[in-house]
């Protein structure tokens, strides 16, 4: 295999590792509550915000930003569920896609009118520095944010899996009204879904701001690119956004080399459809089926 | 109420309404006024076309504008590329829309839910990357990317267009006429509250969807192409906006899901109201929309026709 070939799939792995921390929070709020959560862009949007205007004013490091995206946000989707979407939730969905449509509009143009359309980036000693062996670039932030996302994952399956608030909110996905007569407070557990949602969501956000370019409109895209990771792995099935995102990541980073940056995202897409239509589950097949 | 007499109060109101309308260009001298008219006819007609696939079987695409897209570009490049004259491309633009939508309908009306919803979204936004990036691609000249197309000036004034386009909200409004009581809106609305339900009842729901889906792409399609020819230049960026898909969605529950009257009067409101605020609060406009939007959702989630039916216990369909 040659070089080309082989740096592609790096970069795609790379790409699929952080597209996987911040899908996670889309596939976790779908999961639990069959929430199409359309303000997920700006989520991540504060997170890279937070990571951006604590380093210009207190100079710190965006890797060392992640722990007050992270609670910044908890906060943030704490609140937006409690007050808001659980006014909606026994509604039908489309209640729930179109409210978080408005919290995206919102969110956002606030944002704009806050911070301008300016185009920011963040500069560090370590910006643009590679790491080389056999031949191959790995830029140190991309393999650093790499590794806190698959870190975010596997911290997230734990809290699902072994504490007492994951177990409530594993019982309320599985079956809200058996979950509420053992005792759990839905609307409560909905509150700290969306907020742990928010949160990792903040956190890859934040992990992101060293290399890419932050904006209060990039939200929407990455909405979309959450979509497309989340459908492949399996929509509210957590480790499919691993994998969701591993192939998506790939997929783009070669049709990137081989074909044009812009056909790539025309290449997302036709994926994400023919994904849909031939197996909505997900790659493994554990998605919800609604 | 009967059908008989919905039928006769039907034909009386469509009839008084569209003579009404008709006539507006004739008591206005305001280019400003009939412009405005003409907006709201046009949204009426594309909020109608997402009312009739998804308002009434509740589910919910999220890619309508791409049938508006298709029928843009195929007026454009009929016109420009062809030669053609407007009225016949405007037809086609609708007959390419339905000849797309058929296959996309029988492959996505399978999903269900938030499926259908992102599938139908994915379609949009790949037709738009399509069109964008094809001449790139593939090195030729056919849709001139992000260029956009210019069209013939036709020398039309507004009137024209105003025409034109109550002539296919027409055709949507006669579509929800055939809706209401018909056993085709049964089967529509039967789908809407327990689809397994009504397959056993001898329901043929792929059957009933598709034509909602293909009625709906037809005349989204048609708007496209007179919009297209209205505006004379086009850019992927615009006719596939996702923002165009958010408008009509929102119109339509604003007015009320799946009701004959709702996109009427979401889209006349909204249209109005953005037109007001988009001239006093430019900076704010888009903030304001989303804070209507949340508040409509959480005061009136059934709209201004559910919620009237639901204080008043008249019933309007």
């Amino acid at each position: 295999m040659d070089t080309v070939l082989i740096q592609a799939i790096v970069n795609g792995i790379l790409l699929g590792g952080v597209y996987a921390a911040y899908s996670a929070g889309f596939s976790l709020i779908f999961g639990v509550m069959g929430v199409v959560n359309l303000a997920h862009g700006e989520l991540i949007m504060l997170g890279a915000f937070t990571s951006y205007w604590l380093f210009q004013y207190f100079g710190m490091d965006p890797y060392l930003s992640l722990p007050f995206a992270m609670i910044f946000l908890f906060g943030f989707g704490y609140i937006v569920q409690k007050y808001i979407i659980n006014r909606v939730i026994e509604l039908p969905h489309i209640m729930s896609y179109i409210l978080t449509f408005g919290i995206h509009l919102m969110v956002a143009n606030i944002a704009l009118k806050l911070w301008t359309h300016d185009f920011r980036t963040i500069t560090t000693s370590y910006s643009g520095a590679n790491a080389a062996f056999l031949g191959l670039n790995v830029p140190y932030a991309r393999l650093i944010t790499f590794f806190i996302a698959l870190l975010v994952i596997g911290t997230l399956w734990f809290f699902l899996s072994r504490t007492e608030t994951g177990r409530a909110i594993r019982a309320t996905s599985m079956d809200k009204e058996v979950a509420r007569l053992m005792g759990v407070d839905i609307r409560e557990i909905y509150a700290v879904t969306f907020g742990v949602g928010s949160a990792i969501t903040g956190l890859a956000g934040a992990a992101i701001s060293p290399f890419e370019i932050i904006s209060p409109e990039m939200g929407l895209q990455y909405t979309i690119i959450a979509f497309c990771v989340v459908v492949l792995g399996g929509m509210g099935y957590m480790p499919g956004a691993l994998w969701g995102g591993m192939i998506l990541g790939v997929a783009q980073s070669l049709a990137v080399t081989y074909l044009s940056a812009g056909i790539s995202v025309a290449v997302t897409f036709f994926i994400l459809f023919v994904m849909l239509i031939v197996r909505p589950t997900g790659i493994v097949g554990k998605g919800l089926v609604t | 109420m009967n059908s008989q007499a919905y039928r006769v109060k039907f034909w009386m109101c469509f009839i008084v309404a569209s003579v009404a309308t008709s006539l507006v260009p004739f008591f206005t001298s305001s280019e400003y006024i009939l412009r405005i008219v003409t907006v709201v006819i046009f949204w009426i007609g594309m909020a109608g076309c997402w009312n009739i696939m998804s308002g009434y079987t509740g589910y919910i695409d999220f890619g309508p504008v791409v049938y508006f897209g298709i029928g843009s570009y195929a007026t454009a490049i009929g016109m420009t590329k062809y030669g053609m004259p407007f009225f016949p491309s405007a037809v086609l633009s609708g007959i390419i829309s339905v000849l797309i939508a058929l296959p996309i309908g029988i492959t996505t009306l399978r999903l269900r839910g938030a499926y259908f919803a992102i599938a139908t979204f994915a379609f949009a936004e790949t037709m738009k990357q399509v069109v964008l990036e094809f001449d790139r691609t593939f090195g030729v000249s056919f849709f001139q990317g992000s260029h956009g197309i210019t069209l013939p000036i036709g020398g039309h004034d507004n009137t024209f267009f105003f025409y034109c386009f109550l002539a296919v909200t027409f055709g949507v409004i006669l579509v929800h006429y055939g809706i209401e009581h018909s056993k085709f809106g049964y089967g529509l609305k039967a789908i809407h509250e327990a689809e397994g339900a009504a397959e056993i009842a001898g329901v043929n729901t792929t059957g009933v969807k598709l034509r909602a889906y293909v009625n709906s792409a037809f005349f989204l399609g048609v708007l496209g192409g007179i919009e297209a020819y209205w505006i004379t230049y086009i850019t992927p960026g615009d006719v596939f906006n996702v923002h165009k898909t958010v408008q009509m969605v929102i119109m339509t529950l604003l007015g009320g899901m799946g009701t004959f009257l709702g996109p009427i009067i979401g889209a006349s409101f909204l249209t109005v109201l953005s037109e007001i605020l988009g001239t006093a609060f430019v900076e704010y406009y888009l903030i304001m929309v989303g804070a209507i939007i949340i508040t409509v959702i959480l005061i009136m989630p059934r709209g201004v026709v559910g919620t009237i039916e639901e204080w008043s216990g008249i019933r309007f369909h």
